[in-house]
């Protein structure tokens, strides 16, 4: 479980549980998620998005309770959506509209007077980075400009808690890195709790700091991501060029653990001499060392782990994206 | 059935995946230069700060209102209200002139003096049959116009949500379900009472004006007016529960749209033909429209047409009510939040 000075938690759950007919989707859910970005990962059908209907009052939950902001999840969720922004995974938006309109619209619904509406739009609009844009109408704007347009009105009333779905699906690089600074700094700056989910690894730990892995309906795994990381075991990865073969029958000779995929060689790091063991090995083999590094395994090495543990047999988070994830239709 | 997992996995001392890196090669091929390339910095155009918000969210009739607003205003304006398209808005208004025929004429005959003034009250004055037929009558209202306007109006007005997926923003948000139908069910039938009632009104309160009449002519009629305005406010509720239905259990507007008229033509027809070669009237209980009118012809007394007695078109225009809501809630209460 995640740590919080205060046991202030912002979402917790005790033994939750919801049963669409026979199809267990939550079994027995026991969350602790305190403030900050907490990435929530799962493969296809883990349940993410029951939990997301549970924590924002949707549905009836068959068994346990809930509390999001300290307010029930069966009785309050009016409340609590009230507290939430949501960013949906598809898009959510209607093209006729401008954007202004559009998010402005959003934050009526919520509630707001028509002027505090409009003024918070043009704030959050500008936020996303679609200040430019905000009078054109969404039919024009492009799948970055269109998540961007979501993130906004999931903004627009400021919400203590916000949770994206797939936020970087259809992306390009620079959009993406802009959605996952936006979400950082919603999170760090305006202190607000981010849960993401999603399947693009290198997306949890950019804004993350924990994750929350479900899979098959129960928490998995509720960690900060440095702590994880320090539970592998640690490698060095050398890029080398000319004689891979040889070296590596010459590290395997010579004691060590070695992994190979083509030109990359992989060394389990053993002690304070295993790189200059290496460099002697590689001297002696007389090949060329491009490249030398103490390997840093990522969440996706990690997911992957779990996954492999778990007896899923996902060779890549790749393999849980659709044509959505990346951009095709 | 999920197996029992462990409440928190242990990966200490497991091993990463490898991948290839700077090509595919297998590492004893030859050496070859790389070069790589850097991407430009181009730099940032503006300072991103997050501006909190501290004010206060309405009760729960602002946000009910707002989606009133957003449906209804939308005809008026599309400039950040729900898209009409300006044919749709044309026809809405052309639709509403004609509508308004009557009253012209009315001017028209409060001005001619003698027999050629009275002919023209009797075509267009207030009576029964005239205020029956502002409301129920076939031709042109009932074939050209009103199922006409609401086939436009609720076309989108829940399968737009279905396609473009944006009841998740109604329902991400404080906005229950029954809030969500029951504003969308009063914008439609605002507009079409709008439309509708409103033109019978404006008829008939023209009539009193631009023929002088008192408070006697008042007492006379006011009955009939009323029972003129209960007969539209039926079919406004019928058409409207009827036209929502279509509109929730798809994505398309066409198929909203066609299916309506779809309904209160075919059954129409349908009943006609039979009536014509069997010389019943049963199955004008199908006909959404002349359950109504058979209504209709009862409150404002006007001699009935129909054979079949009064209380099956009543029986007929409550189950054809209560089948749309019961669509219109199902379907509704399955549209998504996370996935449509």
């Amino acid at each position: 479980m995640l740590e919080d000075s205060n046991n202030n938690w912002v979402i917790e759950t005790k033994n939750l549980s919801k049963m669409y007919g026979p199809h267990l989707a939550l079994d027995g859910l026991n969350l602790q998620i305190p403030r900050g970005a907490v990435g929530v990962l799962g493969p296809n059908g883990a349940g993410k998005s029951t939990l997301f209907k549970c924590i924002l009052g949707l549905i009836q939950i068959t068994s346990g309770s809930g509390k999001v902001l300290g307010f029930d999840i069966q009785k309050e969720g009016e409340k609590i959506r009230s507290k939430i922004g949501y960013m949906p995974e598809y898009d959510a938006l209607d093209p006729g509209l401008s954007a202004i309109d559009q998010v402005r619209y959003a934050g009526e619904i919520l509630g707001m007077n028509t002027d505090v509406a409009t003024q918070r739009a043009h704030e959050v609009l500008e936020y996303v980075g679609l200040k430019d844009q905000r009078y054109r109408k969404i039919d024009t704007f492009s799948t970055g400009m269109k998540q961007a347009t979501k993130l906004a009105c999931a903004l627009i009333h400021d919400p203590e808690i916000l949770i994206c779905d797939e936020p970087t699906n259809g992306l390009d690089k620079r959009a993406r890195k802009f959605m996952l600074d936006t979400l950082r700094r919603t999170a760090e700056e305006g202190e607000r709790t981010v849960l993401l989910s999603s399947h693009v690894m290198d997306d949890v730990q950019e804004v993350c700091s924990s994750i929350l892995m479900i899979y098959k309906g129960k928490v998995v795994l509720q960690k900060k991501i440095d702590e994880l990381v320090n539970q592998v075991e640690k490698e060095i990865e050398i890029t080398i060029w000319g004689g891979a073969s040889i070296m590596e029958t010459q590290l395997i000779d010579n004691g060590y653990k070695v992994r190979r995929l083509g030109r990359i060689l992989r060394v389990t790091l053993m002690d304070d001499n295993t790189i200059i063991g290496i460099l002697k090995i590689a001297a002696e083999c007389k090949v060329q060392v491009r490249q030398l590094k103490e390997y840093q395994p990522d969440l996706e090495d990690i997911f992957l782990l779990i996954m492999d543990k778990l007896g899923e047999e996902i060779k890549g988070t790749s393999d849980l994206m659709t044509p959505k994830h990346i951009g095709g239709n | 059935m999920v197996t029992n997992l462990p409440d928190d996995i242990d990966i200490a001392g497991t091993k990463t995946r490898m991948e290839v890196a700077f090509g595919s090669g297998d590492g004893d091929e030859d050496m070859t230069a790389i070069v790589a390339k850097k991407e430009s910095n181009l730099g940032a155009i503006f300072e991103q700060s997050y501006k909190p918000w501290d004010g206060e969210l309405g009760p729960r009739w602002m946000r009910n209102y707002s989606i009133f607003r957003h449906h209804v205003y939308g005809l008026f304006t599309s400039k950040g209200h729900r898209h009409y398209h300006p044919f749709v808005r044309l026809t809405i208004l052309v639709i509403l002139l004609a509508s308004l025929t009557p009253i012209p004429m009315l001017f028209l005959s409060s001005l001619l003096p003698g027999q050629d003034g009275d002919f023209l009250s009797k075509m267009w004055g207030i009576n029964r049959f005239n205020l029956w037929g502002q409301i129920l009558g076939y031709f042109p209202r009932n074939l050209c116009m009103w199922p006409l306007l609401t086939a436009l109006v609720v076309g989108g007005m829940i399968s737009d949500d279905r396609r473009n997926g944006t009841s998740a923003i109604y329902f991400s948000r404080p906005i229950n379900r029954f809030d969500y139908t029951a504003m969308k069910f009063i914008s439609v039938a605002v507009i079409l009472g709008f439309v509708i009632i409103f033109s019978y009104f404006a008829y008939y309160t023209s009539a009193i004006v631009f023929r002088g009449e008192g408070w006697a002519f008042l007492i006379d009629t006011l009955p009939l007016f009323l029972g003129g305005m209960l007969s539209g406010i039926f079919l406004v509720l019928t058409y409207t529960s009827i036209g929502l239905a279509l509109s929730s259990i798809s994505q398309s507007r066409f198929f909203a749209a066609i299916g309506f008229l779809s309904i209160i033509y075919g059954t129409k027809i349908v009943a006609l033909l039979i009536d014509m070669q069997f010389d019943t009237s049963i199955l004008y209980i199908l006909s959404p429209y002349d359950c109504l009118a058979h209504i209709g012809q009862f409150l404002l007394g006007i001699e009935l047409n129909y054979e079949h007695p009064l209380a099956f078109s009543i029986i007929s225009l409550i189950i054809m009510n209560i089948v749309s809501m019961s669509i219109l809630v199902s379907r509704i209460s399955s549209m998504e939040v996370t996935r449509e």
